[in-house]
Order: structure tokens, then sequence, then C-alpha cells
């Protein structure tokens, strides 16, 4: 008698509505509005440290972000905004500078000019360089010296791609950058084809309305260069005391990231998916007690490092631990086998697609993408792991590690290994 | 309040004024002697104040040790009881105010933090 009840509710589906990429008079905006109840702004800018024109002046204009501009002072932009209740941000990253503001819904007009009058009329003056500025770079150094971590991957890119994106994201300890040199750099860098604008929710038309009024008298082309990148590849060991000892082995290469090296680190990545648990990284399991081994990848436009980040609290279980890791990775540039690689490409694919709920995983993910005008969307990311192949997967795999390994020591540099003795 | 009030403003915005008080002007600076001192007008401002300290701060490396040279220098002449020999006078196109903009943003500043610290606010 009873039938079977057929629900007459309809799942309403919520279409997500992604970010498409406008080009306005040379200005990209891209806006995502998933009806979250605050929104965000974002100016990415290709003012990373791969095109500073002298060492750590691209750590400087960070810090200068949110100083005076011709429209109000810095005092005045930290209250006003305080008014409004945003946060203010900015975060530098080898290839890009992402200034950020982070509000309400509806007050996108203010602080849209918050962002635009800093890109257009920031003064840059001597008092605020030696007054604000310079002491915080001064204390992002110091802060930088206490993570062995950091300091390994920083002299990584130092050793694999020397020069461009081999330069450090932060100034020297004692620099000779001024005020004159960061008002040159923004100058050269602020352009309209260096710009992109990324918006969260925040519609579209809004956004392009906004940065068209405030942007429309910036200057097109840019001056800056930076010379492709080509990796090189060595070996560098670093005195430290009193942190974790640090050992980073990568392998990097040059020309566009590939979808193949993804899947490699999802299935080598030793963090466990249920928490507490061991995970079936083939790394996860051999090893030894207190060390921890992350698999990092840095994809950049012209050019990636993958590699490992092995710390543990003295060189000899470093060394174990390393060993662990070279030798998963060399058994896995052999090829996977079927659910090795299914697993692989399904643990990349989550990441990939969860990144992109955050804000800052959105606008790391569409940055680089929207900046330099391909198609910005997660289903093509999503897309390009399913195309991944177990014969192209070992092809890739097998090249990357042929390449001249990089090899950083940070710590007790007399007990850390050799790059040999980790079986490279 | 370090700079004290000033009609200079007043006098600049009118023709004919500054045409009368300059003559004025140039002769009263002399005769306040600091410039037989090798002084500029602007190291006669009081410096214990806040404001001027870091207005002094934002002065360029030259300029500070400038400053430093000409009140060593006058103090100097101050003990032997004699005005610097005549070569060493400041010349009235060099008695430039190189502190007081600074003074001016700093005064500025402290103003605009009022300002904030009592400011009212209301949504339209």
């Amino acid at each position: 008698m009873l039938a079977a009840r057929t629900s007459s509710r309809t799942v309403q589906r919520i279409a997500r509505n992604f970010a498409t990429v406008v080009d306005s008079a040379g200005i990209k905006v891209a806006a995502v509005d998933n009806n979250q109840p605050t929104a965000s702004v974002t100016f990415l800018v290709k003012a990373g440290s791969r095109f500073e024109p002298k060492p750590g002046v691209a750590h400087g204009l960070k810090n200068f972000a949110f100083k005076s501009s011709a429209k109000r002072t810095a005092l005045g932009t930290v209250r006003e905004s305080e008014i409004y209740g945003g946060v203010l941000s900015a975060s530098l990253s080898r290839e890009h500078l992402a200034l950020t503001a982070e509000f309400l819904r509806g007050d996108e007009q203010y602080f849209v000019d918050v962002l635009t009058s800093f890109i257009t009329s920031a003064r840059f003056t001597p008092h605020e360089y030696n007054e604000y500025v310079s002491p915080v770079v001064e204390s992002e150094i110091e802060e930088s010296k206490l993570n062995p971590g950091f300091q390994a991957i920083e002299a990584a890119h130092a050793v694999a791609f020397h020069n461009g994106l081999g330069s450090s994201l932060l100034a020297a300890p004692h620099n000779s950058i001024t005020h004159e040199d960061i008002r040159s750099f923004a100058q050269s860098t602020f352009t309209r084809d260096n710009v992109a604008v990324l918006g969260t929710g925040i519609d579209q038309a809004t956004l392009t309305s906004l940065v068209e009024q405030s942007l429309n008298k910036m200057s097109t082309t840019s001056q800056l260069s930076s010379s492709t990148s080509s990796y090189f590849g060595g070996e560098t060991r670093l005195q430290a005391h009193g942190g974790i000892q640090t050992v980073f082995v990568g392998f990097g290469s040059a020309g566009v990231p590939t979808p193949e090296i993804v899947a490699l680190s999802a299935y080598l990545s030793p963090t466990p998916s249920v928490k507490w648990s061991q995970g079936s990284s083939p790394i996860a399991a051999a090893l030894p007690e207190g060390t921890a081994v992350e698999v990092i990848y840095m994809p950049y436009t012209d050019a990636s490092l993958f590699g490992f980040l092995v710390q543990g609290p003295t060189g000899s279980a470093v060394k174990e631990a390393g060993k662990v890791a070279v030798q998963a990775l060399k058994t896995a540039s052999n090829g996977l086998k079927g659910d090795d690689l299914k697993k692989a490409l399904a643990k990349a694919k989550f990441a990939a697609a969860s990144a992109v709920d955050s804000r800052e995983g959105l606008v790391s993910v569409l940055g680089s993408k929207v900046l330099f005008g391909r198609e910005s969307s997660l289903d093509s990311t999503l897309t390009s792991l399913d195309k991944v192949s177990e014969s192209a997967f070992a092809k890739a795999a097998s090249t990357l590690v042929k390449v001249k390994p990089v090899f950083v020591a940070v710590g007790d540099v007399a007990t850390l290994p050799y790059v040999d003795e980790l079986g490279l | 309040m370090p700079l004290g009030l000033s009609l200079a403003p007043k006098v600049l915005a009118s023709k004919s004024l500054t045409s009368w008080v300059t003559p004025i002007a140039h002769w009263y600076a002399n005769l306040a002697g600091y410039r037989k001192y090798g002084l500029k007008y602007d190291d006669l401002i009081i410096e214990e104040y806040e404001d001027v300290q870091r207005a002094i701060g934002r002065l360029t490396p030259r300029e500070r040790y400038d400053r430093a040279f000409r009140m060593k220098r006058a103090s100097h002449a101050s003990v032997l009881h004699s005005v610097l020999p005549k070569e060493q006078w400041t010349e009235p196109e060099k008695d430039v105010r190189f502190l007081t903009p600074h003074v001016q943003e700093v005064e500025k500043e402290d103003k605009e933090r009022a300002m904030w610290d009592t400011v009212f606010v209301s949504r339209k």
C-alpha cells in the first residue's frame, strides 16, 4: 500500500558562481559572489621578490602598504578602517604582492578606495620608512631566523633558481634600501597590465566600475623584467643553533608546472586524512619517532620546486627520515599502479577544490592564472588532474628525479647528513 | 606650540603688504644677530618639545650633521665672546626653513590623531 514516497522537495542546488575574468581596459577583474556575509577585495600586483631591482625592495614595498597616500594618512587609514570594521593586510610571495581588504558587504566603496589610493598615490615618505616600515622589516627578518623550515626553503630557492625566483622574500639584515628605491619600484610595477583585482562576496559589475573609476589614470606599460627561470640545483649548509634540525631535499624544473607532480606530492604527503592516524603514505609508516616530513610543492608561472622538508630533534634522526623519504620518492618515480594513482589523484583534487573554499586559497589559486590571462576556474584544474595517466605520471616523476637535487641543511651542520648519504 | 604664532602667511598673501614688510623683516633678521654666529633661523626653534624632536629625526643625515655643526660653532663663538669672522656669517639666501615644514607636519599628525581619538561617528 505504501507507495514509495517520492520527495516533493526539490533540493535547490546552489550553483557555485565562479570567477570570470573581465578585462576592463587593461585591468583584469575577477569576482565571485557566493552570498557569504563578508566581502573581500584583493589587488594582486606582479611585484614579488623575483621582479625586484635590488634585494629586499619588494619586502619594503609590502610593509609600505596602507601608509600615507594623497587621500589619507597612515593613521587615517587605520582609524577609518576600524570604524568600518574591516581588515587590511598585505602579503608577499615570490611572484605577487597581494593587498587585501576584508569588510562587511556594502562597504566596498571605501575599501576599494583605500586600496586604489595606495596603488595610485602612495607618498613613500622617508620618515614613514624610518618610523614604521623599517622596524617591521627588521622584526620580520629577526622572526625568520627562528624558523629553520623557512630558512631552508629560502636557501633552496636561491640554490635552485639563482636569480629571479631565487631572490629572497625578505630583505637582508643590513640592507641599504631607501624609500626612493621602494618608490621607483612601485612606480614601475603599479601599472594596468601588472595589476589584477580579485573580489569575493562582491558583484563583478560593482567591482569593475569601482576599480575603473579610480584606476583610470594609471599608466599602461610596465618597465619590469624578470628573466625566465632556469633550474640549477646544488647543495648548501647553514649553521644554526637552538632550532629544530632541518633538511630540505628538492627537485626543481623549469617550465609550466604539470599536474603529474601535484599527484606525486599528494601521493607522498604523510599528512593523514584522519587526525592521529598514520595514513597510507609510503613515508608515514617508516618515519623514525619524533621526525616529520613535509612534502613541499611550489608551482610558479615558469618553474616549480618539489621537495621534502625533513625535520627532527637530532642530525641522525633527520638522516634516517630523509632516507625514508628519498626511498619512497624513488619507488614512486617508477610509476604508480592503478589504485595508488587513483588515490593520489583524488587527494590532489580534494586539496585543489578545498583550497578554493577559503579566501586565501582562492586568491592564490586564481591569482597567477588571472594575471597571466589563462583559464581561471577550478574545473580546468580538476580536469587537468583527471587526465593524468599512469604512463604520463611515470614519465614526469622519473624526469623529475633525474635532475641534480637541491639540498639544504639548516642546524647543526656537523651531524646533519650530506646529499649522498640520503641515497641520491 | 614650539613654532608660535606667525603672521607671515597673511603678509605673504598680499602683494603690497609683502613689499612693505620685506625690508623690515630683513633688517630685523640681521639685527637679531643669529646670522653672525653662523646659525639659521630654524636653529633657534626650541627643541625641548616632543614634536620638535620627532621633526629633527626626519631631517636627512646631512641636514642633521650641519645643524649640529652650526650649533657647536656658535657655542664656541659664544664662549669666545665674539661673533664669527664675516665670511662665516649665514648669508640671507641660505637662511632657509629646513625644520619648520617637518615640525608643521608633526603638528598636523598630532592634530589628526586628536581628531580620530575624539571623533563622533554616525552611519549615513
